[in-house]
C-alpha cells in the first residue's frame, strides 16, 4: 500500500469527526506496491542554474513541471519551477497556471487556504488546489498543492501570516524569482502531524475564511500539500540531483538533472554515497573543530543561495569578514576553506570540504548565476548559528534525499528519512 | 477554533515582564521561571515542540527573545515595536540572498533562519542588556 492509500483511509475519519474537510476529487492513487516490479519508466527531469525569469536569480535550480487537470489529459506544463530540497510540495502562482483546478474545501464550499512561511520570514499565500503532476514519466495523482495569490474574495490574509507585514510576500515573479517552487525535501508534507490539530498550529498554516473570518481547522494529512515524489507510483522514496562541477568564481548558467527513486532503477543507486540519517527537524550534526568544535544542525538545501555557515565573528580567526556594503554575505580577501565532520543519526560521520570566496567579486562577475563558493552569516552567535548547505554545495555531486517514510537503504536507520552523498 | 481577530497582544520585546504570561496564553505551553546570575529567564514549552525564551532585565522589561519552532513565530507580535526595524531592513534586503534574515541596527539585533519544520531565532535590544550581561545569554 503506497502512503497515500494510508492517509486515504485517514482522511476518511477526519472527514467526518473533525474538520469536514472535503476532498473534491477522488484520490484516484495507483500503487506500484504489492511485490510486483513496475515496468520501468522515465525518471529524470532536466534541472539548470541560470538566471531565472527575473534575469536577477543566482544559484537557483529550476526544471519544468507539468500539472493535469486530476484523472484527465488537460494538462499545462510550467517552466522555471525552483527546486527546494528544504521545504516540501509544489507551490505555483496562480498567475501561471492555465486551468481551473479544483480546490480543497469543507461541507460548505469554503477553500481551504494556506500561509506558507520561509525562515526568512517571507511567505506564500493561497489556496490548495489539486492537480495531478507529471514529472518525466511520473506521475502523481490528485495531489494537493498551493496556488500562490490566487484571487480571493471576502477576507484579508490572516495577520499571522503577516508576520513582517506585507513586504515579504513571494507572492509576485519578481518576488519569487520563478512560477513556483517543487519542494522534493524529506518530508511527505509540508505540515505533518502538528495541523491535524487545530491547537497545535502555533502560528496557524492553514485556514478557512468563512463570512470574511479566517479560522484554524484540523487539517489531515491527505489534504495537506504534499512532496509530489512521495505520491508517484514507483520511484517514490526520493530524489537524485546531479549537477557537474563548476570552477571557483562560476560560470553562467550549470545543467544537470533530477532524478526520481533512490534505488529503484539502474540510474539512481546510491552507489559510493554516504547515507546520514536525518533527526525529526529534518536536520544533521555538522561540527567544525577549528574554531570551537561545537556540533550545529546541518541540513542541505538548494532554496539557499549560498553556504550559509556559522558567523563571521566565530569564523574570524579563519580570515572570514562580512562584506561591507553587503552585510550577511562573506568577503574574505582570499578564499578560506573549511573541513567539516557532518554526522546522520544513524550514526555515519565524514569530512567534507567546502571553500568561501569573496562575494563582491563573485558577484561582479555579471553574466555567472552559480557559484560554488558563496557564503554568509547562518545566525548572529553559536546559539542560533547552524550549517546550511545551499546550492554551493550541490554542484559536482550526486545528492540524494530520502522522504520520511520510506524504506531505508539497506542496513541504515533513517526513520525521518536521510540525505546521501 | 481559534479566532485570530481576537487573539491576545502577545508580551513582547522591550516590554514589562508582566506580559510573559500572555505569551504563554497564545502559545498554550507550560513556562517555567528561572533565576540567573544578572536576569531571569522565562522559557515557554509548547506540546507542538516549540520553545520560546524571554530574558528579563532587573528591572522588569524584556530584553531579548528566542525560539525553536515548527512553526514561523509571529514576530510582529514578538517583537512588538522593534517589528517595524525589522520590516525596514526586509525591504532593503538584497533579493539575492535566499537565507537566514538577519538584522543588526543601534536598535535591535535579530536572527530568523532555518527551513520548514525548524524555525530558529532569537532577538535582543543592546541598550536594554543589564550591566555586565553579554548578548549571548540569549539564545
Amino acid at each position: 500500500m503506497t502512503l497515500r492509500n494510508a492517509s486515504t483511509a485517514t482522511l476518511g475519519r477526519f472527514l467526518a469527526v473533525v474538520t469536514g474537510l472535503i476532498f473534491l476529487v477522488g484520490c484516484g492513487s495507483s500503487s506500484g506496491g504489492g511485490g510486483s516490479t513496475p515496468t520501468p519508466v522515465a525518471n529524470t527531469v532536466a534541472v539548470e542554474v541560470n538566471s531565472g525569469p527575473t534575469s536577477l536569480s543566482v544559484n537557483m535550480a529550476f526544471a519544468d513541471v507539468t500539472i493535469c487537470m486530476p484523472g484527465t489529459t488537460n494538462c499545462q506544463t510550467i517552466s522555471n519551477v525552483e527546486l527546494d530540497t528544504g521545504s516540501s510540495g509544489l507551490r505555483v502562482l496562480s498567475s501561471a497556471v492555465n486551468l481551473t483546478l479544483p480546490t480543497i474545501t469543507d461541507s460548505s464550499t469554503n477553500v481551504l487556504q494556506e500561509c506558507f512561511q520561509f525562515a526568512d520570514a517571507s511567505y506564500t499565500w493561497g489556496p490548495v488546489a489539486v492537480a495531478d503532476i507529471q514529472l518525466a514519466g511520473e506521475t502523481a495523482s490528485s495531489v494537493p498543492l498551493q496556488l500562490i495569490n490566487a484571487p480571493n474574495t471576502g477576507f484579508a490574509v490572516p495577520s499571522s501570516c503577516l508576520s513582517l507585514g506585507n513586504g515579504v510576500s513571494l507572492n509576485t515573479v519578481a518576488a519569487l524569482g520563478g512560477n513556483g517552487i517543487l519542494g522534493i525535501g524529506n518530508f511527505p508534507q509540508d505540515c505533518g502531524g502538528n495541523c491535524t490539530s487545530a491547537s497545535a498550529q502555533l502560528p496557524s498554516q492553514y485556514f478557512l475564511c468563512p463570512s470574511g473570518v479566517c479560522q484554524v481547522p484540523a487539517v489531515p494529512l491527505a489534504d495537506q500539500v504534499w512532496n509530489p515524489v512521495v505520491l508517484f507510483a514507483q520511484d517514490n522514496n526520493g530524489v537524485l540531483l546531479s549537477l557537474p562541477s563548476i570552477p571557483a568564481g562560476g560560470q553562467a548558467t550549470v545543467s544537470g538533472t533530477l532524478t526520481f527513486g533512490i534505488g529503484t532503477q539502474t540510474n539512481n543507486a546510491l552507489g559510493s554515497a554516504q547515507v546520514y540519517a536525518t533527526d525529526a527537524f529534518g536536520n544533521i550534526q555538522t561540527t567544525y573543530p577549528t574554531t570551537n568544535g561545537v556540533s550545529y544542525p546541518g541540513f542541505l538545501d538548494t532554496g539557499s543561495t549560498g553556504f550559509y555557515f556559522l558567523d563571521a565573528t566565530t569564523l574570524g580567526p579563519t580570515g572570514i569578514i562580512e562584506c561591507s556594503d553587503a552585510p550577511g554575505w562573506y568577503c574574505p580577501s582570499s578564499p578560506v576553506s573549511f573541513t567539516v565532520t557532518n554526522t546522520g543519526t544513524n550514526g555515519t560521520s565524514g569530512p567534507l570540504t567546502f571553500s568561501i570566496g569573496n562575494a563582491d567579486t563573485l558577484f561582479g562577475t555579471l553574466a555567472n548565476t552559480a557559484f560554488n563558493d558563496l557564503g554568509g552569516d547562518s545566525g548572529t552567535g553559536i546559539s542560533t548559528d547552524y550549517a546550511d548547505f545551499g546550492m554551493p554545495f550541490f554542484y559536482g555531486k550526486n545528492v540524494f534525499v530520502g522522504i520520511l517514510g520510506t524504506t531505508a537503504p539497506s542496513g541504515v536507520s533513517a526513520p525521518f528519512g536521510y540525505y546521501a552523498y | 477554533m481559534l479566532f485570530l481577530g481576537t487573539a491576545p497582544a502577545w508580551a513582547v520585546l522591550g516590554e514589562y515582564e508582566s506580559s510573559v504570561s500572555l505569551d504563554q496564553q497564545v502559545l498554550r505551553g507550560e513556562i517555567r521561571a528561572e533565576v540567573r546570575q544578572g536576569y531571569k529567564l522565562h522559557q515557554i514549552t509548547s506540546p507542538n515542540g516549540t520553545i520560546v525564551r524571554e530574558y528579563v532585565s532587573p528591572d522588569g522589561k524584556v530584553f531579548g527573545i528566542s525560539w525553536q519552532a515548527p512553526f514561523m513565530p509571529n514576530l510582529q507580535q514578538l517583537l512588538g515595536s522593534y517589528s517595524t526595524e525589522v520590516q525596514q531592513a526586509v525591504q532593503s534586503r538584497a533579493r539575492r540572498n535566499r537565507g537566514p534574515l538577519i538584522v543588526r541596527t543601534d536598535k535591535l539585533v535579530l536572527v530568523s533562519g532555518g527551513h520548514m519544520r525548524f524555525f530558529r531565532g532569537r532577538a535582543y535590544v543592546p541598550s536594554l542588556l543589564p550591566n555586565n550581561i553579554s548578548a549571548e545569554v540569549v539564545q
